[in-house]
């Protein structure tokens, strides 16, 4: 299977509000796919979707199932860490884990106790007594211990201190990811993740705005510069975004050749939290 | 059909009602169950049932 | 069925045990430790000759007689357990599918290789079979410290207690009465149990309300299409605890299974199967 996630015309409202207009997503086995957006832009929804958590309109296959009608067998191949603790309030650490040993036919409880032991985190206490960090590094622990093919976050470090989140994806990379697994991770904190990223997404109003690998984001995007004698010759060329930089212009371009904007001005690879911006914004003026 | 009945929470509670009642009610006639079980001397309840009746008709 | 599902099936047993603590551990035995205090109190306030009269009169009433004949009386003591028993069945039931929806652990439950069928089995069997099981042992506990109890006193006065022996095997006969007829009210209040789980699995909010809102607008329209009362009076039959009281086993098995218990489990497994598909929409 080359791609582990194909999701087509993904539809989803609340009411009159849609959460999900239409959302085509393809996900190639082994990535490492960050799902970037706003709050509100929809990425939850997707999420949950992609597990079977919320009843969606569209394609949607995951690792070869349906999530809407399989979800049970899908969950033994597939994991799930939310921005949120959702670890039951009153299960002591020890039950918890019993709890996964008992459901899960790829849990292997030695992994997550040796996860465990490196941390402060007491079997015997319950998961309400634990502070927020201690709640996501149990979550990791247990999904670490799990053999599965997708991992599916969302936020997951969001509120937690800097300690933990960066212990978080150094577990992530080193522990976890083979070249083989998958993860999908959803978050608006670009910055933290786009050095393990291997593919992009941009999410809006319920819309994929950009979906991308990290390493064609450099022929694609171009952000240049502009010398203040060449702006109308920037005009010219369609930007997608603009904005003041030091006192002079900025332009972002999209497939555009660079050697038609070398002689504007300085031109570099955006960041991907400017092409963000660039995209949001670009969308916004559609 | 699929599509219908589990178009949302809604729809499939309605089709699980139609269902729960017809084999109720099917099952209540064959074996020739008691049909009613209410008998109210409340007379503003007998005019109500006279008017269903009467709209019936 | 091989042996992980049954590995997952007893996981999923302890979850609800353990989660429900309160109402199949707890309660029980505040209800005994409060029956064991106005006991105490109770014969404080008798005296010490009504006290040994009355055990004298209990050792000399059952010595000699059969356990399982005798059990029946001992239904009377089990009737606090079981009416206790059944408000924290409705609550239960009540919140199985829609607790965990207002919480946010729904999504932790669903990120398990759980189907919704053994979630919602698991929950019947927890209230049904596992459950009643807790409030016997409780009993049970009671029952033995009351032997020991009064035989010890019975003794100090001088009174031939063995005839309490033959009193606690008929106490312990009566749970095996007791645990069978809660299980077999389970099966028979079958249609109403789906009823309610069915509420609780579709209601984005109060659950109850729905339950009972339904019922009356489902036959008041029956009464309308049909001109019938079937559904009133189909829930009539089915909805008292003490339908289905087994205090012997004369005729056991025409008692246990027959038509009426059959068609009541086949039309709840119609609501249980809504219930069932009903945990696709959580959100």
């Amino acid at each position: 299977m080359s791609n582990i996630i194909e999701a087509r015309a993904l539809t989803k409202s609340y009411g009159s509000l849609k959460a999900l207009a239409g959302v085509d997503l393809t996900i190639p086995t082994g990535a490492i796919s960050g799902l970037i957006g706003p709050n509100g832009a929809g990425k939850t929804t997707a999420l949950k979707a992609l597990i079977g958590l919320c009843d969606v309109e569209g394609e949607l296959s995951v690792a070869g199932m349906d999530p809407r009608t399989a979800r049970h067998k899908l969950m033994e191949d597939v994991c799930f860490i939310a921005d949120v603790s959702i670890l039951p309030k009153w299960f002591k650490v020890s039950q918890l884990i019993d709890y996964v040993e008992g459901v899960h036919p790829k849990f292997d409880r030695i992994k997550t106790e040796e996860f465990l032991s490196a941390t402060d985190i007491p079997a015997n206490k319950r998961i309400k007594e634990l502070s927020k960090g201690m709640v996501t590094q149990l979550h990791l622990a247990l999904v670490m211990a799990i053999d599965v093919k997708l991992l599916v976050l969302d936020e997951p470090t969001l509120g937690l201190d800097i300690i933990y989140r960066k212990e978080f994806y150094d577990r992530l990379l080193n522990d976890y990811y083979d070249g083989d697994r998958t993860i999908v991770i959803s978050t608006h904190q670009v910055e933290e993740i786009e050095a393990l990223l291997t593919h992009l997404n941009f999410i809006n109003n319920g819309e994929i705005a950009l979906s991308a690998m990290m390493t064609d984001l450099a022929d694609i995007y171009t952000e240049v510069v502009v010398d203040p004698e060449q702006i109308a010759q920037a005009d010219a060329l369609n930007p997608i975004h603009i904005r003041e930089l030091l006192g002079k212009k900025s332009y972002t371009f999209e497939s555009v050749p660079k050697a038609q904007l070398q002689p504007l001005g300085e031109i570099y690879t955006p960041s991907v939290a400017d092409l963000f911006v660039a995209k949001m914004k670009d969308s916004r003026h559609e | 059909m699929k599509k219908i009945i589990f178009k949302n929470r809604y729809t499939l509670l309605v089709a699980v009602l139609i269902t729960y009642i017809t084999v109720l009610v099917i099952e209540g006639f064959i074996t020739g169950r008691q049909a009613q079980f209410l008998d109210f001397e409340n007379p503003f309840f007998d005019l109500n049932i006279k008017d269903i009746e009467a709209f019936r008709e | 069925m091989n042996k992980f599902h049954l590995l997952q099936f007893h996981a999923l047993l302890q979850r609800e045990i353990l989660e429900h603590r309160n109402m199949f551990i707890m309660a029980p035995a505040i209800l005994a430790g409060l029956i064991l205090l106005f006991s105490v109190w109770a014969m404080t306030r008798m005296g010490q000759d009504t006290v040994s009269i009355s055990i004298e009169y209990m050792a000399l009433l059952f010595d000699g007689l059969s356990p399982l004949e005798m059990a029946p009386i001992f239904m009377i003591p089990a009737i606090p357990f079981i009416g206790i028993f059944y408000f924290c069945a409705i609550i239960y039931l009540m919140n199985s599918l829609y607790q965990d929806r207002q919480e946010l652990s729904i999504l932790f439950w669903q990120s398990m290789p759980v189907s919704n069928l053994n979630t919602v089995l698991s929950k019947l069997v927890t209230i049904g079979m596992v459950a009643p099981l807790f409030y016997i042992a409780t009993m049970f506990a009671l029952y033995v410290i009351a032997l020991f109890w009064l035989a010890i006193l019975g003794w100090s006065y001088d009174i031939e207690v063995a005839g309490l022996g033959y009193m606690f095997l008929a106490a312990v006969a009566s749970l095996i009465f007791v645990y069978l007829s809660i299980v077999t009210t389970a099966l028979w209040l079958l249609p109403t149990i789906g009823w309610v789980v069915l509420f609780s699995a579709f209601a984005k909010r109060t659950p109850i309300l729905w339950a009972i809102g339904v019922f009356i607008l489902v036959g008041f329209l029956e009464e309308f299409i049909f001109g019938t009362q079937f559904l009133g009076n189909f829930v009539q039959s089915r909805s008292t605890p003490t339908q289905y009281l087994i205090l012997d086993f004369q005729d056991i098995v025409e008692r246990l299974i027959n038509y009426d218990m059959l068609f009541g489990i086949l039309v709840g497994s119609i609501l249980l199967a809504g219930a069932v598909y009903m945990r696709r929409f959580i959100d």
